[in-house]
C-alpha cells in the first residue's frame, strides 16, 4: 500500500538523519555536519511554504521575509547582549529560552500583518504583493545601520545558550535543529489531515464556494499564513544560530525564489517533497560548482545556476509531482 | 420567512432586478420561474450575498439580510445550491458533505481533530448521501461523477447545512428522469421542515411541488400566485408559459 510505503520511507529518512553525524565523523568528513544542519533548517522553511503553495494554493513570493524576522530577532538580541545596551528599554539576551520564543512570536506578528493585507488579493496580485512585502522587509533590514546595514552582523557572543545543551557543539546543535524539524514536520502532517487541512483543500479547489457553506476563507487563509510564517521564523532563528551571522541576504527575494524552487522541485502538497527538494538543492549548490570545476568547466562553476536552471526545467517537465512523484509514482 | 422589498440590481444599463418585491411564507415551497435572462439567478445571488443590491431591503427570519456577511448567512439558516455545479472536485463525495458538516459544527479551522477520524460526522454525511440516492458513490472522487450525480452532491451539501430557507437554483437541471424524480420526492419530504425558494425551468417540478409561483420577466415580478392561477394568468402565458405548452417540456 502506498501509505505504508510512504511511512517506511519517512522512517528510513529519519533514521538516516539520526545516525548521520556518526557516519560523517566515522568517515572523517565531520565538516559536513554543518551542511546537514543547513539542510534540516531550510527544510523547515520549505515545508512551511508547502503549506501555503501546496495545500492552500497560496503562492507566496515573500516567504523569506519571515526567515529574516526570526534571524534578526536572534541577532538583535545577541547584539544588545554583547554591547550591553538596550532596545526600547529592554536588554539583549543570549538565552535561547528568550530568543527563540520571541523570534516565533515576532514572525507570527509579521505574518499576521502581511497576511491580513495581502490575503485580500488573489492570484497574480497575491504573488506580487507578497513579493513587495518581502522586499519592504529586505530594505528595512538593509536600513538598520546599527545592525550592520546591508553587510549584516556577526553574533560575537556565539550561539544562544540553553540549560543542559551546548549549542556551540556542532553535533548537539545538529540534533537540536533536527528535533525542531521533526516536531514541525509532524505538526504539518497533522495539520493537513485535520479538519482545518480539509478546509484548506477546499480553498485550493473552489474558493468561491466556501462562503455558501458558511466558511470565511479569509480567516482560514490568514491562519495558515501565520502558521507558515512561524515555521519560516523558526528556520530563520535556527539559521542565525547556525551561522552566527545575520544579514539582509536571508530575506532577499531570490531567497524566496529558492524556497519556491525547492517546493516545486520536491513536489508541492506532499510535505516530504520539499524536504527532498531542499536536500537536492543544497547538494547541487554545494557540489555542482565542484563537479563543474572537476570537469574543467571553471567558468560555469561560478555560474552554477546556469546549469541548475535546465535541471529544474527538466524536473518540472518530466516529473510533474517533483522528486516525490519519482519516488512514489501514482499507480491509479 | 423572507421579505424582499423594492430590490434593484443593475449591471450597467441592464436591470437584472427591477423593483422586485416578494414574500416567501414559512413552510412553503415557493417557485420562481421566468424565461432565460429574467434575473432568477441574480436574485439568488443577491439573497445569498454573492452580489450586493443597488437598492432595496431583504428581511430573513426577522433579520436584515444585508447586515449579515455572506459567509454567515448559511449559519443564520439561509443556504443556497448552485445552478452551475460547484463542488470540490478533488475530494470524495463523502468529504464534500463532511466539509459542510464541519463548517456548521464550528470546526472549519480546527487543528485538533483529524478529518477522517470523526466517525459521527461521516455517518451523518452518509445519511445525507443516502437521502439523495448517492450512497454507493460516497468514496468516489467528486470530479469523476456524471453531471447529474454532481447535482445530487449539491443537494446533499445544501441539506447538510440544515437550512431554514433553502434557495435551490435549478436543482434538477441536467439530471436524468429517475434522479429528478428522487429529488422531487426528497423536496416533498422536506416540505414540513424547510422553506424553499425554488428556481426551476422544469414545469413538471414547479407545478408538482410549488405552493406558490412567482414569475420574473426582465427583472420584474409580473405575477405571484398559486400554481393554478398562474397557469391561467394571461400575462404569464404570453411572457412565458405559452412557449412551453407549445414546445413541450423546457430544457
Amino acid at each position: 500500500m502506498r501509505y505504508t510505503h510512504h511511512l517506511r520511507f519517512m522512517l528510513g529518512c529519519l533514521a538516516a538523519l539520526l545516525i548521520l553525524p556518526f557516519v560523517l565523523q566515522a568517515t572523517g568528513s565531520s565538516y559536513l555536519i554543518s551542511t546537514a544542519t543547513r539542510l534540516v533548517v531550510f527544510a523547515i522553511a520549505a515545508v512551511s511554504l508547502d503549506l501555503l503553495i501546496g495545500y492552500a494554493g497560496l503562492v507566496s513570493f515573500g516567504h523569506a521575509a519571515f526567515l529574516g524576522v526570526g534571524a534578526y530577532t536572534v541577532g538583535i538580541l545577541s547584539f544588545h547582549a554583547y554591547e550591553e545596551t538596550t532596545l526600547i528599554g529592554l536588554p539583549g539576551s543570549l538565552s535561547g529560552l528568550v530568543a527563540l520564543p520571541l523570534a516565533l512570536a515576532l514572525s507570527a506578528l509579521a505574518a499576521l500583518v502581511v497576511g491580513a493585507l495581502s490575503l485580500r488579493t488573489r492570484g497574480v496580485y497575491f504573488i506580487m504583493i507578497t513579493l513587495s512585502f518581502g522586499q519592504m522587509l529586505f530594505f528595512l533590514f538593509v536600513s538598520l545601520e546599527q545592525y550592520g546595514g546591508d553587510d549584516g552582523m556577526m553574533m560575537f557572543e556565539g550561539r544562544n545558550t540553553l540549560p543542559l545543551l551546548d549549542l556551540n557543539d556542532r553535533v548537539s546543535f545538529y540534533y537540536f535543529c533536527l528535533a525542531w524539524f521533526v516536531l514541525f514536520f509532524w505538526f504539518c502532517t497533522w495539520l493537513v489531515r485535520s479538519k482545518f487541512g480539509r478546509t484548506l483543500a477546499a480553498i485550493k479547489q473552489n474558493q468561491d464556494r466556501l462562503s455558501s457553506i458558511g466558511i470565511n476563507a479569509y480567516w482560514a487563509k490568514l491562519q495558515v499564513f501565520v502558521i507558515a510564517g512561524v515555521g519560516a521564523g523558526l528556520a530563520g532563528a535556527l539559521s542565525a544560530n547556525h551561522t552566527e551571522f545575520v544579514s539582509p541576504a536571508l530575506t532577499h527575494w531570490t531567497r524566496s525564489g529558492d524556497l519556491m524552487i525547492v517546493v516545486i522541485l520536491g513536489g508541492m502538497g506532499t510535505l516530504v517533497g520539499p524536504v527532498l527538494g531542499t536536500f537536492l538543492f543544497l547538494l547541487l549548490e554545494e557540489f555542482l560548482p565542484l563537479i563543474l570545476r572537476g570537469l574543467g568547466l571553471g567558468l560555469l562553476s561560478e555560474h552554477w545556476r546556469f546549469v541548475f536552471g535546465p535541471i529544474l526545467i527538466l524536473v518540472v517537465l518530466y516529473a510533474k509531482t517533483g522528486l516525490y512523484g519519482l519516488i512514489f509514482p501514482r499507480r491509479d | 420567512m423572507l421579505e424582499i422589498r423594492n430590490l434593484c440590481k443593475s449591471f450597467g444599463a441592464l436591470k437584472a432586478a427591477d423593483d422586485v418585491s416578494l414574500t416567501v411564507e414559512r413552510g412553503t415551497i415557493h417557485a420562481l420561474i421566468g424565461p432565460n435572462g429574467a434575473g432568477k439567478t441574480t436574485l439568488i445571488a443577491l439573497l445569498s450575498g454573492y452580489l450586493q443590491p443597488s437598492s432595496g431591503t431583504m428581511t430573513f427570519d426577522g433579520q436584515d439580510l444585508l447586515a449579515i456577511p455572506t459567509h454567515l448567512r448559511p449559519h443564520a439558516g439561509l443556504v443556497r445550491s448552485f445552478q452551475i455545479t460547484s463542488v470540490f472536485p478533488e475530494m470524495s463525495v463523502r468529504e464534500n458533505v463532511c466539509l459542510v458538516l464541519q463548517s456548521f459544527a464550528g470546526q472549519a479551522r480546527s487543528l485538533f481533530r483529524l478529518a477522517d477520524a470523526d466517525r459521527a460526522e461521516q455517518e451523518e454525511a452518509e445519511a445525507m448521501l443516502a437521502r439523495v440516492g448517492l450512497i454507493d458513490q460516497a468514496d468516489a472522487l467528486t470530479g469523476n461523477l456524471a453531471h447529474g450525480q454532481k447535482r445530487q452532491v449539491e443537494i446533499a451539501m445544501a441539506l447538510a447545512a440544515r437550512p431554514k430557507l433553502l434557495l435551490l437554483d435549478e436543482p434538477t437541471a441536467g439530471m436524468g428522469v429517475e434522479e429528478s424524480r428522487r429529488i422531487m420526492d426528497l423536496l416533498e419530504d422536506l416540505r414540513e421542515s424547510v422553506t424553499m425558494l425554488l428556481v426551476e425551468h422544469d414545469m413538471d417540478v414547479v407545478f408538482g411541488l410549488a405552493d406558490r409561483v412567482s414569475v420574473l420577466v426582465y427583472g420584474k415580478v409580473i405575477a405571484s400566485d398559486t400554481p393554478g392561477r398562474i397557469r391561467v394568468n394571461a400575462d404569464v402565458r404570453e411572457a412565458y408559459l405559452g412557449d412551453h405548452e407549445l414546445h413541450g417540456e423546457a430544457g
